[in-house]
């Protein structure tokens, strides 16, 4: 049995290269039909990752616990007391991997000459470096980002320190309401200026210390929200359920799928839109491959004739052809993988696009775009052309193994 | 020792006037403060917004007690009369006939403009704040229509609620405001308010007629005209409540 394939396997070889123009071709046609289904996933892949980083940043954390009322009015009044027990231990350990505590309050920020609402966040900066979630060092365009949790400096966006006139080393004040609604000021100065790549973030986010934010709000040791990460924002499912049950039912856990159910739905979307990409690609491109083979078993119809007359049985030819058009195939994948690996490779650093910034903003995203490269897009695109190419082959291949030995011969 | 010897000079360059006592300088401010709001006192007044396009004032009643309790209500024209406003301890909140509501001015808007006039709802309710929040320094002493009157230098605190980079007042020695110039934090004058006219009123020596002016908006200005003021007066209980501002008794 092994030797009879290892005949089918090497007649389908060269049975392969008979005619290699028509062969090539089609390996060519394959091959870019591959890279292009690699090429544009790695796209809407870098595109939505991108998307759902620029969101979890701004979010910020994939898992969330905040006090019931939080959500519905993010309004001090409603915090949540420093977590504690059971929730904090669960915080502690694996597969969490950071965790923070921070204020977050709506406020108002005046300089001299003009005032703007923001997002202040009291943050601790070494836990928030270690969510990700604070600017990264080469986002700070000026100045530093915030020391400890009593710095009292407040770190702005550049876009908002343009907007408020005011800059570095200035004093701004900042204007917020207590949790029984009194007035809560105070001045603070500017230590940095953090850049992103949203101007929108920019203008929307300020960062102070958490215990000068705590202080001045009058509430004690309690805080708006704890965030937490694992790793990989993906999933999240595996290990919110235990957080929820360490929180118990005073407190609201939510995954970042379930805060901005947006961004759940758009990686949701492009893992279909991709396979639907992959599937429209390579039914185009089988019509080739049909024809192809069909031509190839057209043109050796006294062959076939032949061979059956000589013994070979109709499974055999039909391995033949299958063989034939495997090869194909796998010649072709390697190429266009090749090929797609290649050409992201060096892509990876970005791809410029702030000619089309506005559009790009609008869609969550910053001007330059970030193809990621899947090793589970390769695998998955090769395993649709292997299975819709074997698929498509059959026809071909059923028709001429079914062939009448006798009249295939006398066929001129 | 060469802070000393820096001082001494500084002294002698300062025209060996006067020391530079902070305290002298607070107890200025502190001084002029109380002469224009007396611990208690009312007065009726007419507030002018003049735009380069259109001019409207309002005419109002103001009620004040000691440093944290204030009431303004608009008389006239009848568009506005019944609004009303309540500072107590730094917060504020407003009255208007027309639907009936009282709103507390939220934080986020402690920096608009109250009523559309050039000064800040922050101004209104927080006019003494400078007292307790700046450090004060007395810059020089000037003659002024055979008056003394001393020009002080206030920086904010560090951490104080105060966007200005310092402010200057001068202050005439029977404590009339003449003209406090709010600046900001590069150097540069933003407003200034200012006495046009000081007339006896109440018993004392009030800036009757008071400007506040936009520096780089010459056409911007808002104008308040005092003419009527008594002060330490019987106020009655309950008038800086908010029933008060809401139903109005007197």
């Amino acid at each position: 049995m092994s030797g009879a394939l290892a005949v089918s396997a090497r007649l389908a070889w060269r049975n392969l290269w008979r005619n290699h123009r028509r062969t090539l071709i089609m390996l060519a046609a394959i091959s870019i039909g591959v890279w292009a289904m690699i090429f544009m996933s790695a796209l809407m892949r870098g595109m939505t990752d991108q998307m759902v980083r620029n969101g979890l940043r701004t979010l910020p954390g994939e898992v969330q616990v905040h006090a019931p009322g939080y959500r519905d009015d993010p309004s001090v009044a409603n915090s949540m007391a420093w977590p504690q027990g059971a929730l904090l231990s669960a915080l502690q350990q694996p597969p969490v991997q950071a965790w923070s505590a921070r204020v977050r309050v709506p406020a108002m920020i005046a300089s001299e000459r003009e005032s703007r609402g923001v997002t202040l966040l009291g943050v601790d900066p070494a836990s928030e470096r270690a969510l990700g979630s604070a600017p990264h060092a080469d986002e700070i365009s000026e100045g530093r980002f915030l020391e400890g949790p009593g710095d009292d400096g407040i770190v702005l966006g550049a876009a908002l320190a343009r907007k408020l006139d005011t800059g570095l080393g200035k004093r701004v004040v900042i204007m917020s309401q207590d949790p029984q609604n009194n007035v809560a000021d105070r001045g603070m100065r500017v230590v940095g200026l953090f850049r992103a790549r949203l101007e929108g973030t920019e203008e929307l986010y300020a960062y102070t210390g958490r215990q000068p934010l705590q202080a001045l709000l009058n509430i004690g040791d309690e805080i708006s929200e704890v965030a937490a990460s694992a790793g990989d924002y993906r999933h999240t499912a595996r290990w919110a359920p235990a957080l929820v049950s360490a929180a118990g039912p005073q407190l609201e856990v939510k995954t970042w799928r379930e805060l901005d159910p947006y961004l759940g739905t758009m990686l949701r979307v492009q893992d279909g839109f991709s396979l639907i990409f992959m599937v429209v690609i390579f039914a185009v491109l089988s019509f080739g491959l049909v024809n192809t083979l069909a031509m190839a078993v057209f043109e050796r119809v006294r062959e076939i004739g032949l061979m059956q007359a000589l013994g070979m049985r109709p499974g055999a030819i039909l391995r033949l052809l299958l063989l034939e058009s495997l090869y194909l195939l796998l010649l072709s994948l390697v190429a266009g993988n090749l090929a797609a690996w290649l050409t992201i490779k060096p892509l990876e650093r970005g791809i410029d696009l702030s000619i089309v910034a506005e559009g790009m903003a609008m869609m969550g995203l910053g001007t330059t775009l970030y193809p990621a490269l899947a090793w589970s897009d390769m695998l998955f695109s090769t395993a649709v052309v292997v299975l819709l190419g074997v698929l498509a082959s059959l026809l071909p291949a059923w028709r001429a193994a079914r062939l009448d030995p006798v009249q295939a011969i006398n066929q001129v | 020792m060469p802070r000393l010897v820096t001082a001494f000079v500084l002294a002698l360059l300062a025209g060996l006037a006067q020391a530079d006592d902070p305290a002298s300088a607070r107890d200025i401010i502190r001084r002029a403060m109380d002469h224009y709001r007396g611990q208690t006192s009312f007065s009726e007044l007419t507030m002018t917004i003049h735009r380069p396009d259109w001019e409207r004032s309002m005419s109002m009643r103001a009620w004040s007690r000691g440093d944290d309790e204030s009431l303004v209500r608009v008389v006239a024209p009848a568009r506005d009369a019944g609004n009303g406003t309540l500072t107590l301890e730094g917060n504020m909140w407003t009255f208007t006939p027309k639907i009936n509501r009282v709103i507390k001015v939220p934080s986020s808007l402690m920096s608009q403009n109250w009523m559309g006039s050039d000064f800040s709802n922050r101004d209104i309710s927080k006019d003494t704040a400078i007292i307790d929040e700046y450090d004060h320094r007395l810059l020089e002493t000037r003659e002024l229509d055979g008056h003394r009157a001393w020009v002080i230098e206030s920086i904010p605190h560090e951490d104080a609620p105060v966007v200005w980079g310092k402010e200057v007042l001068v202050i005439r020695d029977d404590w009339v405001l003449l003209e406090q110039q709010f600046w900001d934090q590069d150097g540069e004058l933003v407003k200034t308010l200012k006495a046009q006219e000081i007339s006896s009123m109440g018993g004392r020596e009030v800036a009757s007629r008071l400007r506040m002016q936009q520096a780089d908006k010459p056409q911007e200005w808002t104008e308040v005209v005092t003419a009527e003021v008594e002060f330490d007066l019987e106020l009655p209980e309950g008038l800086f409540t908010l029933s008060s501002l809401r139903n109005p008794r007197r």
